[in-house]
């Protein structure tokens, strides 16, 4: 390993970037799912400097209790102070704080790379409102602090959990507005949703700008699924449509290639060849937003089911492509991110299949 | 509190196993059309297949003929490179002795007829009106091209003359194919032992006999006289020109080769380097130039070669990363380059300079192709969308919304004329085409008043972001000579919907090119598909209620694309075609009975392989 990393050094030379470390991470048996996430999340630059800035900042309060969040940026410390630029580091501390935390998660089938993203996500968010709702407490019994823009009505009937705006939202959050247009009354009902990635329907042959496209596309409401109007006051047919009203900083998409078929009772892979740009912008906003994103990392799943396999990253850093596979960590030319478009053929040899794409907007422009 | 409402598990419901799986395996046996398609149509519900015709306002274009690699070919040989098509025309040339030399015809005809069993003249001509075929000799030419191992090639007696070939690599090989002739097998093929062929170019104005330019992913390129290659019987390149061996003066990929029009044998090469080098063919290529490093990467810059004897002759150094595709306009004034950077650029190829660029609407550019004129430039690229530039405004005029994934490749339509009925002389229509990775083909009309005014909209993306009021500066000047325009803002730029949507493979496409008889589409994996044109309007003949009555229990494809099309008569084709409809229609029903059986049984083979997660 150490050879490696020292091949990935003379492959840099010295365009080694200043400053930044590429450590591979060990595998404890089937944490690639754990791995292949961290290592994208890690070079999601704003995500790690505001993770390593809360941490040195709150490290002086004392001994908080170990949860993921602490496990989480002790780990990116430990990466970024190495003094080594490359090597094999082991994410123990985490992964046992992951398995700890993770009975409700293990329960289910899932070693899936998209629902730990999720769950890891969540948790430091929850962790932080928790902190942030303690902190307040302490100092006085005082009403939170109100979100500062963003969603009404997203969770407005909690009037416990006002919403805080940490820096996990900053980076990740973005706002749906799911307009359905009842169509006896002609009422448009708006409703804003949250979300830290966009789950998207894929199709054989298609690309990412096509899944989005039908992601927002007018869905016709009737028969069994009809909407209930507030205007009518019964069960009417409808419209609805999927936009985007916030696009987030940091736009994480998940293909949906792991579908459950009905007649099987079981999930199944698909394959499929989806396309991805390496610049990307969004058409299916509320207003023209129009900001460019730049893709930064790719979690691969390798394998032709959705039971066995494998997950690997493709890293964006400083202008260079690294392939993360565990403890390795290889340089690769940015033409070989075209390569784990999928299959334009089933049963293909090629199982290696861009899963979750990691976008970050370019241009502050258009932000409200 | 993330992704329970926005998962739109609902929305498109759970797809039944038939809509989300297709059963393509066999391509190596069977041609696209009847193996079906993976179709990606929307929520389609049924198993759609590729249909061997498609509608425009000016009548049905129908699958005419296919060219394929040699059926035995394994995925890993393909899978390496993507194909790429070239029409050659080699003209009638009588005496050519340098050319022709002690290889007689009648020995190849013997021995294709041995091979054969004497059934050497079944040849059909179908590309009528092209010359050739009227004056070809039945008798004389032969259908045979290999045996069923697919290893022997031997070239018929009439390529010794002239007629229309394709010219398309797959993997380590390029292949040649005479595309009047209805057999799918190529009739040659030139082997590359080192690296992989990946572009060609052929100029059948070309004085000498260097008329076809191979180049490989290695860098190296190759000129070649097609019509030798054709006389010859082996599996290698015969009397090349070698340039840039060994990659001595680049080692990238060579991404886009073309001659120079009326440039005397001068053409240029691109590379996935960002560079162009021009190269004389008559000048030595043993001797290589060299060139200056390149200091900023980012701009623009030419050399020249010190050495008036070497080759190259120049280096244009265009933008950072790849130069994905280049094109002269037709009378070679003006080169335009794609690239990864996502800019186009037009350059005037005397003066040395850049006219005007732009960038597209996101992600890297694909493919460009002149109009006729040399009024506009298309391209293709990776945000979906086929763009419409001017010359004039110098700027983006229309994008055209319809691909469903990168567009792979664009071409006018240079032998398409408006229909003659009452049009004004103001309004003139352009035809063009282009294919993409989502495997369809699509036809486009640019009709010049509709151009100022942005109208037509998909009515699927009916989204009140995209109203077409408000216009912004964009529309207001034309931009200024030499510099690189920004991408413009998505509601200021006019869209076009296409007039046809068709499926035309069931793998992605790389390119598609026009011919006066027909459009041929070509696929990543090497299978090339003839489309000819319709023919006059008549009425409807026996062979063509057949297909029709065959063709009604296939499923409809495009979306709908279809009901965009003007309510005009449409032409049918006339001409010998029941041979081939017949042809078609059978092959259809073989697919379909076909998919049923080999389709369950993968299903229950997949079904049993599948489990749990640990």
């Amino acid at each position: 390993m150490g050879a490696a990393g020292s091949k990935l050094e003379k492959a840099l030379g010295d365009q080694f970037p200043e400053g930044e470390r590429y450590f591979g991470l060990e595998n404890f048996g089937n944490t690639c799912y754990c791995n292949s996430v961290l290592q994208a999340l890690y070079f999601c630059v704003p995500f790690r400097e505001q993770l390593l800035e809360y941490y040195s900042s709150n490290k002086s309060t004392g001994d908080a209790e170990e949860n993921l969040l602490t496990c989480l940026a002790d780990l990116f410390t430990q990466i970024s102070s190495q003094k080594k630029k490359t090597g094999v580091i082991a994410p123990k501390r985490f992964v046992q704080r992951l398995k700890k935390q993770n009975e409700l998660f293990r329960s289910y089938m899932h070693q899936d790379a998209h629902e730990f993203l999720n769950f890891l996500l969540n948790e430091l968010v929850d962790i932080l409102e928790k902190e942030a709702q303690a902190a307040k407490s302490d100092q006085e019994t005082s009403p939170p602090e109100k979100m500062v823009n963003g969603p009404k009505n997203a969770q407005a009937n909690g009037s416990h959990k006002d919403p805080l705006v940490t820096w996990v939202h900053k980076n990740f959050q973005g706002i749906l507005t799911n307009e359905t247009r009842c169509l006896r009354c002609e009422t448009v009902t708006a409703r804003d949703e949250t979300f830290f990635d966009l789950s998207l329907d894929i199709e054989q042959n298609s690309s990412i700008t096509s899944c989005l496209k039908n992601f927002s596309s007018t869905e016709t409401l009737n028969a069994e699924d009809k909407f209930f109007c507030d205007k009518c006051c019964s069960l009417q047919e409808a419209q609805k449509r999927m936009k985007i009203k916030k696009p987030p900083h940091i736009l994480v998409i998940h293909l949906k290639r792991f579908k459950y078929i009905e007649q099987l009772g079981r999930y199944k892979k698909l394959s499929y060849r989806v396309v991805f740009p390496l610049e990307l912008k969004l058409s299916n906003t509320v207003e023209d937003a129009e900001s460019e994103y730049s893709l930064f990392a790719v979690v691969v799943h390798v394998g032709s089911g959705p039971n066995h396999g494998h997950y690997v990253s493709l890293v964006k850093s400083h202008n260079h492509w690294l392939f993360f596979d565990d403890e390795n960590v290889e340089m690769i030319d940015e033409s070989a991110v075209q390569t784990f478009f999928g299959s334009a053929q089933e049963y293909s040899s090629n199982t290696d299949h861009g899963y979750i794409l990691f976008y970050e907007s370019l241009g502050t422009s258009n932000k409200s | 509190m993330f992704n329970n409402g926005y998962n739109n598990n609902s929305r498109n419901g759970l797809n039944s196993m038939s809509s989300t799986s297709s059963s393509t395996t066999t391509t190596t046996q069977t041609t696209s059309s009847s193996s079906s398609s993976s179709a990606a149509t929307t929520n389609s519900q049924t198993q759609s297949l590729i249909k061997a015709y498609f509608k425009t306002p000016e009548g049905r274009y129908k699958l005419h003929s296919e060219k394929t690699r040699p059926p035995n070919l394994l995925p890993y040989s393909y899978a390496k490179s993507i194909s790429q098509v070239t029409v050659a025309q080699l003209k009638d040339k009588p005496s050519q002795p340098a050319l022709t030399p002690s290889f007689s015809t009648t020995g190849v005809r013997s021995a294709a007829a041995r091979l054969l069993g004497g059934n050497g003249g079944k040849a059909l001509s179908f590309v009528g009106g092209s010359g050739y075929s009227k004056t070809s000799n039945g008798s004389s030419r032969s259908s045979h091209f290999g045996g069923s191992n697919g290893t022997h090639y031997t070239n018929s007696s009439s390529h010794g003359g002239k007629g229309f070939f394709l010219v398309f690599n797959v993997g380590d090989t390029v292949y040649i194919s005479d595309l009047n002739s209805p057999d799918k097998d190529p009739i040659k093929s030139l082997h590359f032992s080192n690296s992989n062929p990946v572009c060609h170019a052929f100029d059948s104005e070309a004085k000498d006999g260097h008329d076809l330019l191979i180049g490989l992913s290695s860098g190296d390129i190759y000129s070649v006289s097609l019509r030798q290659q054709l006389q010859d019987s082996g599996k290698k390149l015969v009397g090349a020109q070698h340039y840039n061996k060994e990659g001595s003066v680049s080692s990238s990929r060579c991404t886009s080769i073309v001659w120079v029009p009326k440039g005397n044998g001068v053409f240029v090469a691109a590379h996935a380097d960002g560079n162009l080098y021009v190269y004389e063919k008559s000048k030595d290529s043993a001797a290589e130039s060299s060139f200056p490093v390149i200091k900023d990467h980012t701009q623009f810059s030419v050399s020249h070669s010190r050495s008036s004897k070497s080759n190259p002759i120049s280096r244009w150094h265009i933008c950072q990363g790849s130069v994905n595709s280049i094109a002269y306009s037709p009378d070679g004034t003006y080169l335009a380059t794609v690239g990864r950077d996502g800019y186009l650029r037009v350059f005037d190829y005397s003066k040395e300079q850049l006219i005007f660029g732009g960038k597209s609407y996101y992600g890297a550019l694909l493919c460009c192709a002149w109009s006729p004129d040399e009024k506009y430039i298309l391209t293709g690229g990776e945000e979906d969308l086929v763009t419409v530039w001017s010359m004039e405004d110098r700027k983006v005029v229309a994008w055209g919304e319809g691909h469903n994934s990168w567009v792979s490749g664009v071409a006018f339509d240079s032998y398409w004329s408006p229909p003659s009925s009452d049009d004004t002389e103001e309004n003139i229509v352009y035809r063009f085409g282009s294919v993409g990775q989502d495997t369809k083909l699509l036809l486009w009309d640019l009709p010049m008043d509709e151009i100022v005014v942005p109208l037509r909209r998909s009515s699927l993306g009916g989204s009140p972001t995209f109203s077409t009021g408000s216009q912004s500066s964009h529309w207001d000047s034309t931009c200024p000579v030499g510099t690189l325009q920004p991408a413009p803002s998505m509601r200021d730029v006019p869209k076009l919907s296409p007039l046809v949507a068709h499926c035309v493979h069931s793998e992605p496409l790389s390119g598609l090119v026009f011919t006066e008889e027909a459009i041929l589409t070509a696929s990543w994996e090497g299978h090339v598909k003839i489309w000819k044109r319709p023919g006059e309007p008549e009425s409807k003949s026996n062979s063509e209620s057949l297909v029709g009555a065959s063709s009604k229990d296939q499923p409809l494809m495009g979306k709908g694309y279809t009901e965009s099309l003007k309510s005009k008569p449409l032409a049918e084709s006339k001409s010998n075609n029941s041979k081939t409809l017949l042809g078609a229609s059978s092959k259809d029903q073989q697919s379909l009975t076909s998919k049923g059986g080999v389709f369950n049984f993968k299903e229950m083979s997949k079904s049993t392989r599948l489990g749990y997660l640990p």
